[in-house]
């Protein structure tokens, strides 16, 4: 932080400030103040003047007091015990006949991020919650929370809840507000605010006399109210009605997400209300504050996955105008392809294919993905590699998963293409002939994704990929086009020969990726068209045994001589059996989403982020997670491959379920791990049923998911069968666990030991394996 | 909740920061800095998260603002904020610039510091903050300036004070809007909008209870079945009435009388505000057509010819014409000939720039340009962008007329006569976009 040379300036700053004629100069004392901050903003370090500022607050000159506190504010953790110097005029300044001074100081002292100041704020504050001015009891009501803050982990002062309480009833909107915000905090240990009927009552009356902030957090806050009849239900739904219309967008969507999910059982009321808000989104969407535009985007395609034709008839709101900003464009092409029926189908086409054109490459190349492909979020690469694996090890080799490809996301063909495929192939195929590279190698790329989902195109695709080889520069894109001739080369007459001139140049080839996916289509290839390949087959698998430095593709040309040598037979069973099954759970069409299963994310950062970005970065933010009022029972996204959809949720819901948080990636090392083992006594003994054989790996990747690293196991089917475990949660306590298969036995024994005795962690971090190691056994009967 | 404020110029510099909340380190101002004013490629979302941080910024001119969280928040709502934060910046110093926020610094921590507390977002009308804002210095509060924040403050009604006095009522609507096209080559509307602000400036004295109307076609439909005084139906009669297609209003206008009436009342906050906002989508009057004509002579000559019209009463008189040619990337040369107005080619900018100062309505213009381009072995056809327009008219394209707006104060002796009143109309150019 500190930058070269602030010595000096710090010395000159103080030098100035200690001179008395500076000081009798009101004008010039203020200017060598607003010096100081103007370096502390450039994050200079200033906390050398601390001295002679705490002095400069003892002034009648508000401005100037400002400007002190705003620095005291920021340095006080660094000099606690010079702070302490300035309670005594903020003291006095809480005290003082003009309120706005009142607020100003006690805003400021509770502002202080220091030890041993709360004994000097907790009076003021109370003084200010009984304050005449409303302006002083907004700053005192928020003081508690700052106060509460300090403490840490302190009692909840059960008087001053109480407090905050009745102060829900004042006057002022702005204390009311500032009330749930602070009761929020300071109970956030317990759930944070309770609203219960009359207080949700007492805001449904206030709601109209707030700002568009005060509304916005009280229809969050309303959230966790549940009315207790269908006829209550009903009427506060009416009473929140003109919020629907609201002008702040912010306000419409708090007031959409409430809607929803208070009609939760009701779902004509949820679609009805989706209906309403069409004009304010729609209206948002084509607004000229860009940042809301985006936001109003990311909100319409979270309704589309539920009711896809909801937008349809406004499709052309959604056309690309070409000066707006990228993240508007992007974002309103997936629209575009979410909402394509076939009245608009033709028009929707028309016009992306005016973006395939786009000056912006990557604009250009987001486009033609969204003519031949839907854009799906990726799961994770660790679940596609488990899908290959479940089907069957050779298929790792050749089916296309998304664990190869560096783009962030799969795009498959299921939105326009799978439809309305003739067309897309058709505007495809004409982009290329404009033989442009960035825009050939994403045709090439979409072709080979269409083909593999909808098998009905192969033949118009083989006719339009001769000629497509000389635009193609990058990795991605030849891989693309080499798989696809080696799948269907057989309808491509001129196969062989633009292979021949990959092989041909093999030698220059900086991706191993495209060597490796060279061998196997020429392996492909060789199998229909033997004749024109042997002798290619025969130099590539030479190049790549005896001269190829890359360990994987070496390894792969090995693998693929030793398969040749087995018998011709034998390679055409292990290539062409079936290939990967469309219908694998990773490709499969997502059916409509119900309302319910977002309404929770509605309004927040997941459909601004998707969904998956969101998992990565809640993952780890673990215990400091805001909005514990939101059931956050989808928002953990991230994947235990071999879990079905509905045991995932449970044993990703538990790690944050208790006080036990568990931390991610430490791993012991074996040695520490015994010793550890053995100094330590066992503090917990269970057995669970457990009958038959299982997968060690599916249960070593299951238990990753909740953070549970595995040290050591046995091999699958011996017996005893072992198991060595190890996690820990964010306080530092270790839990060690073994679990124990005796051979004939049909039950688990599980021990656990922990290195600091805490029964209540120790219990849910047994709960969590208990389920882990029970969803891992219905899977398997 | 908002953990901290910072202000950058386009280099990245700090210009304001202001931390708010303890999880929000001093990095943070950096890692923004780092990962997005620097960035290479083009900003890819208005929000970005770096380290589990949320950054949520939004550009005037070549100024950053951007607001920091750590939470799950509302993304519309930080927007708004930092929208909200512009205005009242602009309302203290007008523009917001590099120099600007230099000058003004110790009035945006001043700001900041009632805007916000401990990361929520407080008073916000540029109006109430006044009296919290020292803005001048060493001023000293007199005993009524004291009395008047307690009772700003506890008042019922948040947006106006007790106590306004002026020796001459007076009232500014400006109805500002911007109309937005976007025309194929061959004219026809692909779309269309109008979203349009009611903007009031009022000096009024007491607490005026304000009616607004204007043409609004559910209004007159309701009135030309009641029978209603002869004299409204008959100057009514030429004039069209509008469809408007949702429409909000700031907080003080009373939204119940709205529904079931649809009358506009209100007690206006004093000084400027935002009445209204509206947007329209049908029978929008299109202040110009454009018409190109673009030739590919061989592969190195371009011509293009394009012609405006203007489609609006002759007697009005459109301003600040801008037409905006696109030109190729390998354009070596241009020769353009015009009618009126002046026009260049600018290297820099790619494009053919056509201004106009003045054009009366039922009029019409033409330019014409020849472009020499490089012969290149790229191979890489021309996307043609839209021909872009900027206009100024002294009316406003959706129609939307104000039929009127009364003034009614009980307590003190003024009537709805006695304010001064003026109404203006400016329709400004959005994205107005014809593809070639």
């Amino acid at each position: 932080m500190p930058y070269l040379g602030s010595e000096d300036v710090v010395k000159e700053l103080k030098k100035a400030l200690c001179n008395p004629h500076i000081q009798a100069d009101r004008l010039r004392y203020r200017n060598v103040i607003q010096r100081v901050i103007r370096y502390m903003t450039q994050g200079l370090d200033m906390s050398g003047v601390f001295m002679e500022m705490v002095k400069a607050s003892a002034t009648v000159d508000i401005v100037q007091k400002k400007l002190v506190y705003l620095y005291m504010c920021t340095y006080a953790p660094l000099k606690p015990d010079l702070a302490l110097l300035a309670i005594n005029t903020l003291c006095k300044d809480c005290s003082d006949p003009n309120p706005m001074v009142r607020g100003l100081a006690l805003r400021s002292m509770c502002s202080l991020r220091m030890p041993g100041v709360q004994e000097y704020i907790q009076q003021p504050i109370l003084n200010g919650l009984r304050d005449k001015a409303s302006y002083v009891r907004r700053v005192a009501v928020l003081g508690c929370a700052k106060m509460h803050n300090l403490h840490g982990d302190s009692e909840v002062d059960g008087a001053l809840v109480n407090e905050l309480y009745s102060l829900l009833r004042d006057q002022d909107p702005i204390v009311v507000v500032n009330c749930l915000r602070s009761l929020e905090e300071i109970l956030k240990q317990e759930g944070g605010v309770v609203i219960n009927k009359p207080i949700a009552h007492h805001l449904l009356n206030r709601m109209s006399k707030l700002d568009q902030w005060g509304q916005a957090e009280v229809l969050n806050f309303l959230l966790r109210y549940q009315p207790r009849s269908e006829e209550e239900l009903f009427d506060i739904l009416n009473l929140l009605d003109s919020f629907l219309k609201s002008s702040s967008p912010g306000v419409v969507m708090g007031a959409t997400k409430l809607f929803l999910i208070l009609a939760k059982m009701f779902p004509h009321v949820q679609t009805d209300v989706l209906v309403r808000v069409k004009g304010p989104l729609l209206a948002a969407c084509s607004s000229e504050s860009r940042e809301l535009c985006f936001v109003a985007l990311c909100h319409v395609r979270q309704i589309l996955h539920s009711l896809p034709g909801h937008f349809s008839s406004h499709y052309k709101k959604f056309f690309c105008s070409y000066s707006e900003p990228h993240y508007i464009k992007l974002q309103k092409v997936e629209v575009l392809c979410e909402l394509v029926n076939d009245e608009n189908v033709q028009q929707v086409l028309e016009e992306l294919r005016g973006y395939c054109t786009d000056v912006s490459a990557d604009f250009a190349q987001a486009a033609i993905f969204a003519i031949g492909a839907e854009k799906r979020e990726q799961r994770g690469d660790k679940k596609s590699l488990g899908d290959c694996c479940q089907v069957s090890p050779t298929k790792i080799l050749h089916c296309r998963c998304a664990a190869t490809k560096r783009v962030p996301h799969i795009w498959l063909p299921c939105g326009i293409a799978r439809t309305y495929t003739d067309q897309c192939v058709q505007i495809l195929t004409e982009l290329l002939g404009l033989r442009q590279e960035h825009i050939t190698t994403v045709v090439v790329q979409t072709f080979r994704d269409l083909v593999w989902l909808c098998p009905q195109c192969t033949e118009a695709v083989c006719q339009a990929l001769p000629g497509c080889e000389e635009n193609i520069q990058d990795s991605e894109g030849k891989q693309a086009l080499i798989w696809l001739l080696g799948v269907h080369g057989e309808r491509i007459p001129n196969a062989p020969y633009v292979l021949e001139d990959f092989v041909e140049n093999v030698k220059s080839e900086t991706f191993p990726a495209v060597k490796m996916e060279l061998l196997t289509a020429l392996l492909r290839l060789f199998l229909s068209r033997p004749a024109e390949c042997q002798d290619m087959l025969g130099r590539l698998l030479y190049y790549c045994i005896e001269e190829e430095k890359d360990m994987a593709v070496r390894d792969r040309g090995l693998f693929y001589y030793r398969l040749l040598l087995v018998g011709i037979d034998e390679v055409k069973r292990i290539l062409c059996s079936p290939k990967s099954d469309p219908t694998l759970g990773l490709l499969e069409d997502p059916a409509e989403r119900p309302v319910n299963s977002w309404a929770s994310d509605f309004n927040t950062l997941v459909p601004v982020y998707g969904k998956a970005h969101w998992a990565t970065i809640s993952k780890c933010q673990g215990a400091e997670r805001c909005d514990p009022e939101l059931p956050k029972t989808s928002s953990f996204a991230a994947s235990g491959p071999l879990i079905p959809e509905e045991n995932k949720e449970r044993v990703q819901e538990l790690p944050d379920s208790g006080a036990l948080m568990l931390v991610p990636n430490r791993q012991l090392t074996a040695d520490y791990f015994e010793k550890t083992w053995l100094s330590l006594k066992v503090a917990h003994q269970q057995v669970l049923p457990w009958r038959g054989e299982f997968h060690p790996d599916t249960l070593q990747m299951a238990l990753q998911v909740v953070n549970i690293q595995t040290i050591a196991m046995s091999r699958a089917g011996s017996r005893p069968w072992k198991a060595y475990l190890s996690a820990q949660d964010d306080t530092g306590c270790l839990f060690l666990t073994e679990l124990l298969l005796e051979p004939g036995n049909s039950e688990m024994q599980i021990s656990v030991k922990q290195n600091e005795a805490r029964t209540e962690t120790l219990n849910s971090f047994i709960s969590v394996l208990e389920t882990v190691i029970g969803t891992i056994e219905e899977i398997k009967s | 909740m908002i953990g901290g404020l910072f202000i950058y110029n386009h280099k990245g510099e700090v210009l304001i920061s202001r931390v708010y909340r303890d999880d929000i380190g001093r990095n943070a101002v950096d890692a923004f800095r780092v990962n997005v004013i620097h960035a290479r490629q083009q900003v890819r979302s208005p929000v970005t998260n770096i380290a589990r941080t949320s950054f949520f910024h939004v550009k005037r001119s070549n100024i950053w603002l951007a607001a920091v969280t750590k939470q799950n928040v509302n993304a519309a709502m930080v927007f708004e904020f930092l929208y909200k934060m512009c205005d009242v910046m602009a309302a203290y110093f007008g523009k917001i610039s590099e120099e600007n926020i230099k000058n003004n610094f110790v009035l945006i921590y001043e700001l900041l510091d009632e805007i916000l507390d401990f990361g929520y977002p407080q008073n916000s009308e540029t109006g109430a903050l006044k009296t919290f804002i020292t803005q001048q210095g060493i001023k000293s509060q007199t005993k009524e300036e004291q009395s008047q924040i307690t009772s700003q403050v506890t008042g019922q009604i948040g947006w106006r004070r007790e106590g306004i006095k002026y020796r001459r009522n007076e009232l500014f609507l400006d109805v500002l809007e911007s109309v937005n096209l976007l025309m194929s080559p061959q004219g026809q509307v692909l779309s269309a909008h109008v979203s349009g602000r009611v903007v009031m400036k009022s000096y009024l004295s007491g607490m005026p209870e304000c009616k607004f109307g204007m043409n609004d076609k559910i209004v007159i439909e309701k009135q030309g079945k009641g029978t209603a005084d002869e004299t409204s139906k008959r100057c009514l009669s030429g004039k069209q009435s509008i469809a408007i297609d949702d429409c909000t209003f700031h907080q003080c206008v009373r939204l119940s009388k709205f529904d079931s009436e649809r009358s506009i009342s209100f007690i206006p906050p004093d000084g400027e505000f935002e009445l209204m906002r509206y947007r329209t989508t049908k029978d929008i009057i299109l202040p110009f057509r454009v018409i190109p004509l673009v030739r590919e002579v061989g592969r190195t000559k371009l011509e293009v010819k394009v012609v405006i019209k203007s489609n609006f009463k002759p007697s009005l008189l459109a301003q600040k014409i801008e037409v905006r040619i696109p030109t190729p990337l390998n354009t070596s040369g241009v020769q353009v000939i015009c009618m009126k107005g002046k026009a260049k080619y600018k290297a820099s900018e790619n494009a053919i720039v056509w201004k106009i100062k003045r054009m009366a309505g039922m009029k019409e213009s033409q330019i014409s340009a020849e472009i020499e381009l490089l012969p290149t072995n790229d191979k890489k056809k021309w996307a043609r962008p839209p021909i872009s327009m900027n206009f100024e008219v002294p009316f406003a394209p959706s129609g939307l007329k104000v039929r009127y707006l009364k003034v009614f104060e009980p307590k003190l002796n003024y009537s709805d006569h006695d304010v001064i009143k003026w109404v203006r109309y400016i329709g400004r150019s959005g994205i107005y976009e014809t593809r070639c």
